[in-house]
C-alpha cells in the first residue's frame, strides 16, 4: 500500500495506525486537561491569566 | 518506525495521560482563592469597623470614667468633710453622754433617797389617813348630835318667839288697860299710882350652832368693825372681806353681811390674814346672796 516501492529482500512489514491513534488520544488528554483548566480558572478567578 | 519509536510513543501516552489526571485532579480540590480573599477582606473590613467603634467605645468609657472619678472626688472630699464633721459631733455627743451618765447616776441616787422617802410618806400617809378616818367618824357622830341638839334649839326657839309674842300681846293689853285706869282715875282726879308698863322688846334670838363650828364664838357686840366683801365663792358659801387681824378682826367673829338697809346675810370668820378675812356665809336672807361690794359688819 505504500506509494514508494518495497527494494526486494528487505523485511516487509505491513503498515499501522495503531500508535497514530495512540498520539491521537495522548493530545486529546492534553487539550481536554487545558481547557478544564481554563475553565476552572475563568469560573474562579474570572480571568485566564494574571491575577483578578 | 522503529521499535524505540513505539516505546517512546507508548510512555509519553502514559505520561501525558497521568499528568493530566494529576493537573486535573488538584484543579478540581484546590481551594477558591478568590472566594477566601474575599472573606479575609469582609473578615478585615469587619474587624476594623469594630476596632473604630471599640476605639470610640474606650474614648467615651475614658471620658466618662474621668467625669466619674471627678464626681467621685468631689464626693470624697465632701464625705471627708462630713466625717470631720460628725467626728466633731461624735466628740459633743460622747461628752454629753458622759455627762448623762454622771447625771444619771446623780438621779438614781436621788431616785433611791426619794423612793425612801416616798414609802416613808406612804407609811405616814397611810398613818394619817386611819386618823382621819377615826376623826370623820368622831365628826359624823357629833355632827349627829349637833343635828339633834340644832333640832331641839330650833323647836325652843320657836317656843321662846311664841311666849314673847304672847307676853308682847299681853303687856300691850296691859298697857291698854292702864291706859284707859288712867284715864278713869283723871276722870275722878286720882292719880295712877303705878308707872305705865312698857312693852317688852324681843329678846335676841339665839341662833342654831353651824355644824363643823365647835368654837364658841368670839364676842363682837362689842367691837364696831366695818368693811366689804371682796370676793364671794357661792359654790362653797365662802366669801372674802377687806378687813383682817391689823384691824381687829379674829377667827370665829360673827359679821353682818348688808346691802343698803337691808340684812343680806351673816358670816363666821375661818381664816384671818393681816388685811383681809375668809368667812363663811351660815345664814342668809331668802333668794339674796352676797356679793363683791356690800357691806360687812360686826354691828347692825
Amino acid at each position: 500500500m505504500s506509494p514508494m516501492p518495497q527494494p526486494r529482500g528487505a523485511k516487509v512489514s505491513l503498515p499501522s495506525n495503531l500508535y497514530t491513534a495512540i498520539l491521537a488520544v495522548a493530545v486529546g488528554v492534553v487539550l481536554a486537561t487545558a481547557a478544564y483548566v481554563t475553565v476552572a480558572c475563568y469560573s474562579c478567578y474570572g480571568t485566564i491569566f494574571g491575577l483578578p | 518506525m522503529s521499535t524505540l519509536t513505539k516505546v517512546l510513543i507508548v510512555l509519553l501516552t502514559v505520561f501525558s495521560i497521568f499528568l493530566c489526571g494529576i493537573v486535573v485532579t488538584y484543579v478540581a480540590n484546590a481551594e477558591n482563592q478568590k472566594e477566601r480573599a474575599d472573606g479575609l477582606q469582609r473578615n478585615i473590613r469587619a474587624a476594623q469597623s469594630k476596632e473604630e467603634q471599640a476605639q470610640k467605645d474606650l474614648e467615651d468609657e475614658k471620658q466618662r470614667a474621668q467625669s466619674e472619678k471627678t464626681q467621685l472626688d468631689a464626693e470624697l472630699n465632701k464625705l471627708g468633710m462630713q466625717i470631720k464633721s460628725l467626728q466633731g459631733e461624735l466628740d459633743v455627743a460622747n461628752r454629753e453622754r458622759n455627762q448623762l451618765v454622771q447625771k444619771v447616776a446623780s438621779m438614781a441616787s436621788t431616785v433611791e433617797t426619794a423612793n425612801a422617802a416616798s414609802k416613808q410618806q406612804t407609811s405616814l400617809f397611810e398613818a394619817a389617813q386611819q386618823e382621819v378616818q377615826s376623826l370623820r367618824t368622831e365628826q359624823t357622830n357629833s355632827r349627829k348630835d349637833l343635828d339633834e341638839t340644832n333640832q331641839t334649839l330650833l323647836e325652843k326657839m320657836t317656843v321662846i318667839a311664841q311666849l314673847e309674842d304672847q307676853v308682847r300681846r299681853l303687856t300691850e293689853e296691859n298697857q291698854q288697860i292702864e291706859t284707859q285706869l288712867n284715864q278713869y282715875l283723871q276722870q275722878y282726879g286720882r292719880i295712877a299710882a303705878k308707872p305705865p308698863t312698857t312693852v317688852a322688846t324681843r329678846s335676841t334670838t339665839v341662833q342654831p350652832v353651824q355644824p363643823g363650828v365647835t368654837a364658841p364664838a368670839a364676842p363682837t357686840r362689842t367691837i364696831a368693825l366695818n368693811g366689804k366683801v371682796t370676793a364671794v365663792d357661792l359654790k362653797n358659801k365662802l366669801a372674802e372681806i377687806s378687813i383682817g387681824a391689823d384691824a381687829g378682826v379674829k377667827q370665829d367673829m360673827t359679821f353682818h353681811v348688808i346691802r343698803g338697809d337691808r340684812w343680806v346675810a351673816n358670816m363666821l370668820i375661818l381664816d384671818v390674814s393681816p388685811d383681809r378675812a375668809v368667812g363663811i356665809i351660815d345664814r342668809s336672807e331668802q333668794g339674796m346672796e352676797p356679793r363683791a361690794g356690800d357691806i360687812v359688819a360686826t354691828n347692825l
